[in-house]
């Protein structure tokens, strides 16, 4: 009976709106939040300080834009660049490429600013640090570490995308006689990008949440303005409301504005039909007017003069020439590789040098409270026995995985029913979550849980809540992906001999699904892993909390306690990447590597 | 049966967190549990921090045991740092703030402070023979920690003093370390926050830092905790007041800021006494 009525649209929508109206009218004038909500310190000028706090929060949006436009262009170049050395025949470049990617893939964004902006200097001459300082070098710390994470991150993409070009369209490119080069821009390219859109998308849009890390490096971005206007008036709430509603928005920008490019440059639907289609499509047109109106000309006319060279008689001098030029062209070739090894030793030879002048004596001496703090000899009030350092980063993300797998799968199951009163709160869920960066979601539910349920909540299991609702949301959209892939037939038939919805889910999707998810879930792992080192915004003595506050102390060897922070983490992620690959490969052994 | 299975548990909910909701004042709740949870800062030296055996140790944190102790409850130490601890006010989870946390009028609004338990006042450190004053400082980059006063005293200053560029010249850390370190690669020519910290940093380095010009402002300490329950105001105003009758508050004092230690500095002021 109830299941005959909830089939029906109309039923479904009203049992939505029946719910959010009850939950704002809860919210709104039954619940006793203990709380003085007073919206309008965000828009009337304030009188201490002079300022209307709305107004800064913008700033700190413009900051946000700009860092985050900057960056993924940066990032783009940069991380094509690295997918295609990652490709490359000549080893020292492709194992460059690849230690570079490892690297910054498989340590937290945290670290590797705190090295940009404190460390990086300190090893430069003094008139280049000067130099340096001498431009907005927080901003361009920020934006640059920013650019080189998310590269590393889409250099993945980007060789995965290559990958998956047919060999035999690359052999017949080449057998037309077309050069490296040419093949790269006309056939290489265009095909990959328009293959990996969306997983380059999710890069941008992690970026963009991502540039809220800025903060820690002095940048006036949107989260830290957020935080001002908190400490300012102590309205919190309000301030940080505001953030999430601007930070929402900025996604969603992104996505639609993706959604138009993925939907242009796919070749199976009918341009113009969609919105964001035709949104982008408007944007484009006044690029498309230039092209056609300045560059067009300019290349048809050399293309002419070219065809008419051609068609004058081939001389011994132009022969000459010709071989002359690839001559040159591989002898440039040939220093070039010996440059750039060249500069690899001169690189590892300084960082040998810096790690020998290293000194040890402080790792060593600290190295125990970096792994395990004082376990077990903690005092009562601690908890888990004065556990901290890198066993609490693994102990929150473990419990945060664990946990956020069950969430993950019922949103997911939940976001893939075609039934709306599932659907639409676990999109919400989703969207709510995603748009956010993680450091807003950690502040949600660090002061804004205990209020709401009138609990006191210990600084471990907030930030452990809040990775686990965080991971819940992501993993959700694995397990839809992992439902989607699964072939309608399978259902169908799975319907056909009986069984009901959710037998069908257990016994017949899901298991399948599970299967292809698994490094997916791996790599998700990895990056909960590193989000971990956010939690030091609570003061959770996790590994960069511990890290911080052993370098507080000692003070001055800053280089030898975040190179080991570094040197863990990177252990940790890359063991566990490691592992993903290979499950990876054993589950999809029908891949070929391609070269090029 | 689905919806109505949803529906149950939802009015479930809202009876749940509707009782919830309902709690007394903070003082009745502390005497009737015995126990009083402080929020306490993990790394300013020497306020509170955790030193190399990784123990918790440091001025603030022996003021806060001595309260709970005075007020006859177990005290519960719960961490924070200067984003949480006003937040952690205001939601309840904590009673008392024992944080470094100067008391002004603004603050005043949204939390109640005890009386001055800390004279402190705001300063510049730099390098040495450098600066004289904050003048000399113009158009020069300054640290501070977000969300501190000590960065909107220092934004005024720079201001008063005619620098221009007030605004992008003060750059705002998370830390103190990083302020620290921020003026040790010269990344900035100076790092303002209270003389207090500021001296006890100097003092790692010796002979490369100094304190420049006069204190830019007065930062007088003062313990936090929710508005409005003034049982609990009173009966920790009168714990302050009776360890500085019997002497327990210079024993602290001199433990971290007295004659011989790293952190020497004279006490400033006196704690105001109600007969």
């Amino acid at each position: 009976m109830i299941r005959y009525w909830l089939e029906k649209t109309w039923v479904q929508n009203a049992v939505l709106i029946s719910l959010a109206t009850f939950a704002i009218y809860y919210c709104g004038w039954v619940f006793d939040f203990g709380y003085e909500f007073k919206w309008s310190m965000l828009f009337t000028r304030n009188e201490t300080y002079g300022v209307v706090m709305g107004a800064e929060i913008l700033k700190g949006l413009a900051n946000t834009v700009r860092i985050s436009l900057i960056s993924s262009a940066l990032a783009l170049l940069l991380g094509t660049m690295l997918g295609l050395a990652r490709l490359s025949l000549f080893r020292p470049l492709r194992a460059t490429a690849t230690c570079v990617i490892e690297f910054f893939r498989n340590t937290p964004l945290l670290i590797q600013l705190f090295f940009w902006y404190f460390a990086f200097p300190a090893i430069l001459p003094d008139n280049a640090r000067e130099a340096l300082f001498s431009i907005q070098f927080e901003f361009w710390c920020a934006t640059i570490g920013l650019s080189i994470y998310t590269a590393s991150f889409m250099a993945e993409v980007i060789r995965a995308g290559l990958q998956s070009i047919p060999k035999g369209l690359l052999e017949a490119a080449y057998s037309s006689g077309l050069s490296y080069f040419q093949v790269l821009r006309t056939i290489i390219l265009p095909l990959a990008f328009r293959a990996i859109i969306p997983p380059l998308g999710s890069e941008f849009l992690n970026n963009m949440k991502n540039s809220s890390l800025a903060m820690v490096v002095g940048v006036a971005e949107l989260t830290w303005h957020a935080q001002q206007v908190e400490s300012l008036t102590f309205k919190g709430f309000e301030a940080t409301s505001a953030a999430t509603v601007l930070y929402l928005s900025l996604s969603l920008i992104i996505s639609f504005i993706l959604n138009g490019v993925n939907g242009r440059m796919r070749l199976d639907t009918a341009p113009g039909r969609s919105i964001p289609v035709l949104v982008v499509g408007a944007l484009l047109t006044p690029l498309g007017l230039i092209r056609r109106m300045f560059i067009r000309p300019v290349t048809r006319a050399l293309r002419a003069r070219r065809r008419a060279a051609a068609e004058t008689t081939y001389t011994p001098l132009a022969a000459m020439l010709h071989q002359l030029g690839g001559h040159a062209a591989r002898a440039a070739a040939l220093t070039g590789k010996g440059l750039f090894v060249a500069m690899l030793a001169g690189l590892l030879y300084s960082v040998g040098k810096g790690l020998l002048g290293f000194q040890w004596h402080v790792v060593f001496e600290n190295l125990r409270s970096l792994l395990i703090w004082h376990f077990p000899t903690g005092r009562p009030d601690e908890m888990f026995l004065g556990l901290g350092g890198l066993a609490y980063s693994l102990l929150m993300a473990v419990i945060a995985i664990s946990v956020s797998f069950f969430i993950g799968l019922a949103v997911g199951v939940g976001r893939s029913s075609s039934n709306r009163v599932f659907r639409i709160p676990c999109l919400l869920y989703i969207e709510l979550i995603r748009g956010n960066p993680l450091i807003i979601v950690i502040f949600w539910v660090y002061f804004f849980i205990p209020v709401m349920f009138g609990t006191t909540l210990n600084v471990f299991w907030s930030a452990t809540w809040a990775l686990t609702a965080f991971t819940g949301a992501y993993l959700a959209e694995i397990v839809r992906t992992g439902i989607q892939n699964i072939p309608a037939g399978q259902v169908e038939a799975a319907y056909s001999t009986g069984l009901t919805y959710l037998q069908a889910m257990r016994k017949i999707v899901l298991p399948q699904a599970l299967k292809q998810m698994i490094p997916a879930i791996v790599g998700q792992f990895i990056a909960i892993f590193k989000d971990t080192s956010l939690a030091f915004v609570l003061g959770v003595l996790e590994l960069t909390f511990v890290a911080q506050g052993i370098n507080n102390r000692l003070m001055i060897h800053p280089m030898e306690i975040y190179g080991t922070v570094a040197f863990l983490y990177f252990i940790c992620c890359y063991s566990m990447s490691v592992f993903a690959a290979r499950l990876e490969r054993r589950l999809s052994p029908e891949k070929v590597s391609l070269r090029m | 049966m689905r919806l109505v299975k949803l529906l149950a548990m939802a009015s479930a909910l809202t009876v749940l967190m509707a009782s919830v909701a309902m709690a007394g004042p903070v003082f009745d709740r502390i005497q009737k549990e015995k126990k009083i949870r402080i929020g306490i800062m993990t790394d300013s030296i020497p306020g509170a921090f955790y030193n190399e055996k990784g123990e918790w140790g440091g001025f603030d944190y022996d003021m806060a045991t001595e309260v709970a102790k005075r007020m006859g409850v177990e005290i519960e130490r719960v961490q924070v740092n200067n984003k949480t601890r006003i937040a952690l006010v205001q939601s309840g989870q904590i009673d008392l703030s024992v944080s470094n946390m100067t008391h002004t009028r603004e603050r005043d609004k949204s939390v109640d402070f005890s009386l001055t338990y800390f004279f402190d006042g705001q300063k510049i450190l730099a390098k040495k023979g450098q600066f004289k004053s904050v003048k000399d400082m113009v158009g020069k980059k300054i640290a501070t920690m977000q969300g501190t006063t000590s960065e909107v005293n220092v934004r005024r200053a720079l201001k008063e003093a005619g620098d221009p560029n007030a605004e992008t010249n003060v750059i705002s850390f998370q830390k103190e370390s990083e302020c620290f370190q921020a003026l040790q690669n010269g990344r900035v020519a100076g790092w303002s926050t209270d003389a207090s910290i500021l001296v006890g940093y100097a003092a790692k380095t010796p002979g490369q830092f100094e304190l420049v010009g006069d204190f830019l402002s007065d930062e007088p300490y003062g313990m936090a905790m929710p508005q409005d329950d003034s049982a609990l105001r009173d009966a920790v105003n009168a714990a302050i007041q009776d360890m500085w009758k019997d002497g327990t508050y210079k024993t602290i004092y001199n433990k971290w800021y007295g004659p011989g230690t790293p952190f020497e500095m004279p006490l400033a002021g006196q704690i105001e006494m109600w007969p």
